[in-house]
């Protein structure tokens, strides 16, 4: 008997005539790690919230959920063996200090202190977070943050997990820290675990179990390389990672068992099939010398927040020249948006220069810097006004004059969201949400773009369409600056890459040079090839450098 | 620091400073009144050498300084006249009553800045918590929320700069319509992040069973020990006064300034209850240096 058993499900929002979810059908075994994902609004959230009773959505459903072969009504003791862990980590905080976060669940099961005391003292050392039971929740970072929250719902003793794209808001690392522990809960403790994620490429390694959704409907179902297979002739290869991806690409045999998920399978696998690459001019590197006319310029930049508090930035040269594609990576508190806040004029620095078009940026009016350089914040729900999409982008018409209302019109249409006009900014997916964003700064046909982490959040869908108005704004001359965690996004995309470290850009060149010097901060593919040929970075190239194996 | 203090049961503390602002409100005698000020500044001293203290200074000056002032400008009854201005008189009586509610109130404002160092959210959430648990998990959201809100407002001004709408320039009219429109942004985006909040705490059971706390303090030996010492010295010095002592009757005829034998056992049993900080920190010191 399974664990959980949704036979026949079909839920529909109010007020809504397509139903979320229909005739969805899915069984958990007890001790899986399950992951869904599909794109956003595919109904993967709703899903994992009809499975937790307290946090089901209002709507009708119709067919049944089975505990342990029990429907979910009568189970209502079921409900206290799940724990649920949200997308944005900030917002499941309850509590400033962590201490008090961690007990709050199981104040309100009314457990005795003393039990509370034995759970605290486990869990914290199992997560080795003791130096952080006293601090503020605030002064966590995201990672740490989602860490709390996972603690927080272990302590009250689940047997199953579900989680919503835990990681999404999450930069590599902390993603990674956060799911080696869902890892060692599941092989150590045996906890079930179900998991909405975009993410794939780490977690098709450790899953049990994946499935893709699709307009409230299970799509593919079946082990990683069972379903990696299957997307491939379904067509749906947005989605798969990019080792696998550039396997299937090369090999034609079917047939094959064990695609490779991981970077030590895809090194053995490239081994024992003798690859031979061919060499290419390196064009690449060529191209971006061309000389072109530098737009902002920085000299020996130093900022920080408070005095009292350790520099951001210090001694930071940069310069953005017209119509590049500058990304900048770097760890969490790197500095990385600190930068774009100083190039957008919104923080001055305390010391150094910093020079728009030859003229110091201080200089610039207000406005005038607001109408030369576009900036889109990480969280893109804070750059709204007014209630509808239609109503903002219309201000911002009539605020700068820079095109007619016809033109803006089709700005929606060709962003491809001019059916969502009417609707509240809120109401928007994420990817959604940035696209409407980026109307309205469009709007005020900017010189130069600064986008802060864009890639956060979205789904490989949405991910695409990005990658493709950002190339056809810079074919139009735009130049765009951006901070991104997306190794593979901007290794695909960019036209150079810097490094922030210690308040500096202490790298910076093309993608090719840069990524290739690099250990952690690379893509999977140049992992797979690291050694062999070290400035294959994308499957593209790689597929285009290996030739088709036919076996 | 006084750390031996602030190491006692939150009850104790507690119990200590409602017990020293309850005193102090019932005496009214200047010279208990300016002996107990003075030991109050001195454990403000040790604390944190007066740092808090000096945040307060001008409010406490101001206020002490008024009450000071008024009394002898809006009263006239005494018998002792000091001196006549603008046909009013000025009695000594009148000076001495002011006086003696200024130091109530600055004594008062000092004890509340040691408290204020002494009982920190975190305890007195756990005081309440046992009495109102809806109470505490609102102040708790409270306390989460105000510097949450503060960062929110200062990315939304960030945002809304690069777009144009700031609040720092422009005529006042612009100004304050841009940021209304800050509030509001502030608003809806915190009513809408709130819901998932409420999410995750219903996921996590809230309001299905009664609430108990996790007490992050426990009861030991010496708390109550020290509850006993100076719930002793307490009754001892509220006895005294319920006796009339320690209390200057300026009206109709003003009664000596010096105390007598019994009022001043009373007050050395009050000043002992104030300076218990110091003996517990000092206590502690000694044995400190005797082990090692």
């Amino acid at each position: 008997m399974a664990l959980i058993e949704i036979n026949d499900v079909t839920f529909t929002y109010p007020q809504s005539s397509v139903p979320a979810l229909e005739q969805l059908s899915l069984r958990v075994e007890k001790g899986q790690f399950v992951v869904l994902f599909g794109p956003s609004g595919c109904g993967k959230s709703t899903l994992l919230r009809i499975l937790k009773n307290e946090i089901s959505p209002h709507g009708q459903l119709s067919g049944e959920v089975l505990f342990n072969g029990r429907s979910a009504g009568a189970a209502t003791d079921f409900s206290r063996e799940i724990g649920f862990v949200f997308q944005d980590p900030e917002n499941q905080v309850v509590a400033d200090e962590v201490l008090h976060e961690l007990v709050f669940g199981l104040e309100n099961i009314g457990l005795s202190t003393n039990d509370m005391r034995n759970r605290v003292a486990e869990i914290v050392d199992f997560m080795g977070a003791e130096p952080l039971l006293h601090r503020k929740t605030h002064d966590l970072s995201g990672g740490q943050k989602q860490q709390l929250n996972l603690a927080s719902v272990l302590l009250m003793q689940p047997g199953v997990l579900l989680l919503d794209e835990p990681t999404a808001q999450l930069d590599p690392v902390s993603a990674r820290e956060f799911l080696d522990m869902l890892v060692r809960l599941n092989e150590e403790f045996g906890m079930t675990i179900i998991m909405a994620e975009h993410r794939l490429d780490e977690v098709m390694a450790v899953a049990d179990r994946v499935v893709m959704m699709g307009n409230g409907r299970v799509l593919l179902e079946g082990a990683p390389s069972n379903v990696i297979r299957q997307m491939r002739t379904a067509g749906e290869r947005s989605y798969i990672p990019a080792i696998p991806s550039f396997y299937l690409q090369i090999t034609n045999a079917s047939q094959e068992i064990d695609i490779p998920l991981t970077v030590k399978t895809g090194r053995n696998w490239l081994q024992a099939a003798g690859m031979t690459i061919t060499n290419m001019p390196e064009s690449v590197a060529v191209k971006a010398k061309s000389q072109a006319k530098e737009i902002i310029k920085g000299k020996n930049l130093f900022f920080q927040y408070d005095t009292k508090e350790r520099a951001v930035l210090k001694e930071l040269d940069f310069s953005l020249s017209q119509g590049e594609l500058y990304a900048l990576l770097g760890g969490n508190g790197s500095g990385k948006s600190t930068l774009l806040q100083l190039v957008c004029g919104l923080q001055k620095a305390q010391r150094g220069k910093m020079s728009l078009h030859g003229k110091p940026l201080k200089s610039w009016k207000r406005q005038e810097l607001a109408k030369t350089i576009g900036y889109l914040p990480q969280n893109p729900k804070l750059f709204f006004l007014h209630d509808t999409v239609e109503k903002e982008l219309m201000h911002a018409v009539g605020q700068w004059q820079a095109i007619g209302r016809s033109e803006a019109e089709s700005l929606l249409e060709a962003l491809g969201i001019g059916d969502l006009r009417q609707k509240h900014p809120y109401d928007l997916s994420g990817g959604e949400l940035q696209k409407a964003a980026l109307a309205c700064l469009l709007a005020r046909k900017p010189e130069i773009l600064v986008l802060d982490e864009p890639t956060k959040g979205l789904d490989p869908v949405s991910k695409g369409q990005l990658a493709e108005m950002l190339a056809d704004l810079q074919q139009r001359g735009m130049t765009v600056m951006m901070a991104s965690h997306d190794v593979e996004f901007v290794a695909k995309h960019a036209t150079k890459c810097g490094m922030m470290f210690a308040g500096k850009i202490t790298a910076e060149a093309v993608p090719a040079a840069f990524f290739s010097g690099n250990f952690f901060y690379t893509t999977m593919i140049q992992r797979l090839f690291r050694g062999t040929a070290d400035n294959i970075l994308t499957t593209e190239e790689a597929v285009r450098r290996c030739g088709v194996i036919s076996e | 620091m006084i750390q031996r203090f602030q190491a006692f049961h939150p009850a104790v503390c507690f119990f200590y400073y409602a017990g020293s602002v309850t005193v102090l409100m019932l005496l009214q005698h200047p010279v208990a009144l300016l002996a107990a000020l003075l030991l109050i500044v001195v454990i403000n001293a040790v604390h944190d050498r007066c740092k808090g203290l000096r945040q307060w200074l001008v409010m406490i000056i101001v206020t002490g300084f008024f009450l000071l002032i008024l009394n002898p400008l809006f009263n006239e009854r005494g018998q002792h006249v000091l001196f006549v201005l603008f046909d009013h008189r000025i009695t000594l009586e009148a000076v001495i009553k002011g006086g003696m509610s200024a130091l109530t109130i600055i004594a008062v404002f000092a004890v509340f800045v040691s408290y204020n160092e002494v009982m920190t959210p975190n305890k007195l959430l756990y005081l309440f918590a046992k009495f109102f648990p809806q109470f505490a998990v609102l102040l708790m959201l409270t306390l989460r929320f105000i510097p949450l809100m503060k960062r929110r407002l200062a990315d939304i001004s960030a945002v809304q700069q690069s777009k144009g709408v700031y609040v720092s320039g422009g005529n006042w009219r612009e100004r304050a319509k841009n940021g209304l429109l800050y509030v509001q942004v502030l608003l809806t985006y915190s009513l809408e992040e709130a819901i998932q909040t409420a999410d995750s705490m219903k996921a996590r059971e809230y309001g299905s069973s009664t609430r108990s706390t996790y007490e992050h303090f426990r009861m030991k030996g010496i708390d109550i020990i020290a509850f006993l010492l100076l719930g002793f010295f307490l009754a001892v010095s509220i006895a005294g006064r319920m006796q009339g002592h320690l209390y200057l009757t300026v009206y109709p005829v003003m009664d000596s300034l010096t105390l007598t034998g019994t009022e001043t056992v009373y007050l050395t049993a009050f000043l002992i209850y104030l300076s218990f900080p110091l003996l517990a920190e000092g206590g502690g010191m000694i044995r400190w240096r005797l082990l090692k």
